[in-house]
């Protein structure tokens, strides 16, 4: 779906955050936290489209929603865990448990399930993992039997285990991922049916807010109108076609608790004298427990908001990107949430201060909606591919283009950029040449080099631009200033670690260092301590004490 | 009835700081928001609206094309015509010029019954416009209001005075500027209402749609302008007292009688 326009996303984000001001106060969730307590009620009035109706926008127009764009929900998702990521989680829930119907159902359905979501104020959760079966879900284990009548299927039978289901306990309709004759199927199943009782709420490290509960489904019955898209088989695909946009949800995640634990340390190191002067004085500080965090975070932003205006725009997928802004985003928020805690020193480690809460919450980032080191994996397997294909010159051509563009714009960190991608570039190939991806580890670590240098390549073309985007809230010299920092520590990291890849699995010598142009990269370090100079004054005027 | 409201695009001072080297606002980074006056003065027209139900509410802003935003989170709580007014050669007008802009599009739009206005902006901080729109229109005017009700085609407003409350009859059309009451919680559009107010009729004018004459305009139509914008000094004096406990309790106490912070 098209993205709305800015105002009415900015008017939307406004009242959310308003909402968040009036009924879930730090001291509000910070008592439902210690006691594993789900706000049931606040939530439900979120949904009232009287007070904001939260869940309309994943509902296209036509189904009585908003309809909302994957951009809109992108900045809905990061606002949602900047107030609490238990309380995102349980309203992302309601919008994946929406997908299934969206991508597979049939008129009929779509226009039954979604306007009843739409109409109801229907909290939906979305029921595919198992006990056995989480980013391996061919291993499903419950099954959906069919009823038949008169020589014609009239419904299922499903009978099976669901765990880590968030919404579990207090959803009003699931859409069950079971195992049908004709293969993996989504069914809608409502809450009250004979034979489906969710389990306990668990009691989690983070994310208490949110319910999290098993289902238990003991020959279930739902008619066979129930089945989504009304062809057995579909499941996995259904699923799979919108891994790119929900795995860009939980990057939104990660890059909105990174931020808000990282402006709680640099409203703090502003105010917090040693030995004569603030914190955010001190580079020891700042350029260690600040700055790159705030760097990596805004590569983050720069990438989703890449991913979000391609499947805006109407492409369809991109599952890899989806993992690649997911790994970086969560994989980012979820250290600088840890050096948030190190900057507030022992008021970081109390509950008195939100970083501690946040560093619990946003570590399920990293292991929900596929775990990063399925998400290594994805990107390795996605990207290897395009090598293969293009004879090793997919990321060249990248490095081309912003060479060409770096005449123009000398200040964005392009030129540094297009040496890391040549660096990755060459790196996948002599592990190509000298078959080193049968080493798993390799293939991982290449996943994480291969993210990095794509985000160098978008945040980098992302500071060139004339305009920028109205989430960013950095002047240009400041943007510029992390695009180049970013651009050379993701270059630094893919040829040392690459290198290291290379030489700890091949046993003949090799000119690697001269492939990956090891002594440029280095060179092109220079610079760096004075951008985090300007980036570190920058953070304190955006986020200046309060 | 037709009920004009006036309201303002300002920073959310509570973020804003100056450049004391350049006596300009530090923007970076700043929200802007519907100034908090004007959106109680919203509150309140739709309130009269409520009661009257044949009542149009149209709310009118002067700024850059961006102040569309406040337009549409006005529509968005329940008003029912916006107006923009953009143009170039509203730059730089002062509170004056500012009021004959509006007052020229209001007589322009239409008939008018009560025009409502946020007491002042929280970014000039001046209280002049509301005034001078009334003026410029040679209608009554009352400050201070925080609550406005129309009856037998009369208005009645509660206006804040020095230790209570007048009650003011007037007829109309008055326009009214509005206070808000202590932690008043200010509402917030959903979702719904907000892609509602998509629909909803919005015109931007310029100074030739609202036949404003231009020298009455923007700087050269100022009459005041802002010289020098900088933050207030504040001076820190210590005083060390050295005496037992209760003799100082009783100095302190006594400090505080001199510079008037206790009675």
């Amino acid at each position: 779906m098209p993205q709305l326009d800015s105002i009415t996303r900015n008017l939307m984000l406004d009242s959310l955050n308003e909402y968040a001001k009036r009924k879930l106060p730090y001291d509000f969730i910070r008592e439902k936290d210690r006691e594993n307590e789900c706000p049931v009620d606040i939530l439900r009035e979120m949904y009232d489209p009287e007070v904001l109706g939260i869940h309309l926008i994943s509902i296209p127009r036509e189904y009585g929603g908003i309809g909302g764009g994957t951009t809109d929900l992108y900045r809905i998702c990061e606002l949602l865990a900047k107030i609490d990521l238990g309380v995102a989680t349980s309203v992302f829930a309601t919008y994946l448990g929406i997908d299934p119907i969206n991508v597979g159902g049939t008129e009929e359905q779509k226009k039954k399930w979604l306007g009843r979501i739409a109409e109801k104020r229907l909290m939906v959760a979305y029921g595919a993992t198992e006990p056995d079966a989480g980013s391996d879900l061919v291993n499903l284990k419950t099954k959906a039997e069919h009823v038949v009548r008169d020589g014609k299927i009239i419904g299922y039978r499903i009978t099976g285990l669901k765990q880590w289901i968030s919404n579990g306990g207090i959803a009003d309709l699931y859409t069950i991922l079971a195992m049908a004759p004709g293969g993996p199927s989504w069914f809608v199943v409502e809450r009250d049916t004979e034979g489906f009782t969710p389990a306990h709420h668990e009691d989690k490290h983070g994310i208490r807010l949110s319910n999290t509960a098993g289902l238990s489904l003991d020959s279930v019955y739902v008619p066979a109108d129930n089945l989504i898209g009304s062809v057995e088989g579909q499941g996995l695909l259904q699923a799979q076609a919108v891994f790119g946009y929900t795995r860009l949800m939980v990057a939104a995640f990660g890059l909105g608790c990174g931020w808000s634990a990282l402006e709680t340390a640099v409203r703090y190191s502003q105010q917090r004298i040693q030995s004569g002067g603030p914190l955010s004085e001190k580079q020891g500080y700042t350029h260690k427990l600040m700055v790159p965090h705030a760097v990596n975070l805004e590569a983050a932003r720069a990438y989703i908001e890449y991913v979000a205006q391609r499947l805006d725009s109407g492409e369809h997928g991109l599952a890899t990107e989806g993992a690649i802004a997911k790994y970086w985003s969560t994989e980012s928020g979820n250290r600088a949430a840890e050096d948030s805690i190190q900057a507030l020193g022992g008021y970081g480690y109390t509950k008195d201060f939100p970083v501690e809460k946040i560093k619990r919450d946003v570590k399920i980032t990293c292991i929900y909606e596929g775990t990063n080191e399925i998400m290594e994996m994805t990107i390795y397997r996605g990207r290897w591919q395009e090598h293969l294909k293009t004879r090793g010159s997919y990321y060249l051509n990248m490095a081309d283009e912003l060479d060409e563009l770096s005449k123009k714009n000398t200040d964005c960190g392009m030129s540094v950029a297009a040496m890391g991608l040549r660096a990755l570039s060459a790196v996948m190939e002599e592990c190509r040449l000298n078959k080193l991806t049968r080493h798993q580890h390799v293939t991982f670590v290449l996943g994480r080099l291969i993210s990095m240098a794509e985000h160098s390549y978008i945040f980098s073309k992302a500071a060139s631009a004339e305009r920028y985007s109205e989430s960013v809230k950095f002047d240009k010299p400041t943007y510029k200033a992390m695009a180049r920092v970013f651009a050379k520590n993701a270059a630094l990291e893919v040829a040392i670690r690459g290198s290291s890849l290379v030489l700890g699995a091949v046993d003949k010598a090799t000119n690697l260092a001269e492939k990956i142009n090891l002594a440029a990269i280095e060179k092109e370090q220079y610079g760096i301590i004075s951008d985090m100079d300007l980036i570190s004054k920058s953070l304190c005027q955006v986020f200046k004490a309060r | 009835m037709n009920i004009f409201v006036c309201i303002k695009q300002v920073p959310d001072t509570t973020e804003v700081k100056i450049n004391p080297e350049t006596g300009t606002l530090i923007r970076a980074g700043v929200p802007s928001i519907l100034n908090p006056y004007d959106h109680f003065a919203v509150v309140n027209a739709l309130k009269i609206k409520k009661s009257n139900p044949d009542a149009v509410v149209n709310v009118i802003s002067m700024g850059p094309p961006q102040a569309k935003a406040v337009i549409q989170m006005a529509l968005a709580l329940g008003c029912d015509n916006g107006y923009l007014l953009s143009d170039a050669a509203f730059a730089g007008s002062d509170t004056w010029a500012t009021a004959y802009a509006l007052s020229s599009a209001i007589k322009k739009i239409g008939k008018y019954d009560i025009i409502i206005c946020g007491m002042q902006a929280i970014d000039g901080d001046t209280a002049q416009v509301g005034p001078q729109i009334a003026s410029q229109l040679n209608i009554p005017q009352v400050t201070f209001a925080d609550n406005v009700e129309i009856e037998n085609k009369k208005a009645l407003i509660k206006r804040h005075i020095d230790d209570g409350y007048d009650t003011i009859e007037s007829p109309l059309p008055v326009l009214v500027t509005m206070v808000m009451p202590k932690d008043y919680e200010l509402p917030f559009p959903s979702f719904v209402n907000i892609t509602k107010a998509l629909s909803k009729p919005f015109f931007t004018y310029t100074a030739d749609d609202i036949m404003a004459k231009k020298e009455y305009l923007g700087l050269k139509g100022s009459p005041t302008q802002v010289n020098r914008i900088y933050p207030p000094q504040r001076e820190v004096k210590t005083t060390v007292i050295n005496t037992t406990s209760v003799e100082a309790v009783d100095k302190i106490i006594e400090i505080l009688k001199q510079e008037n912070f206790i009675k």
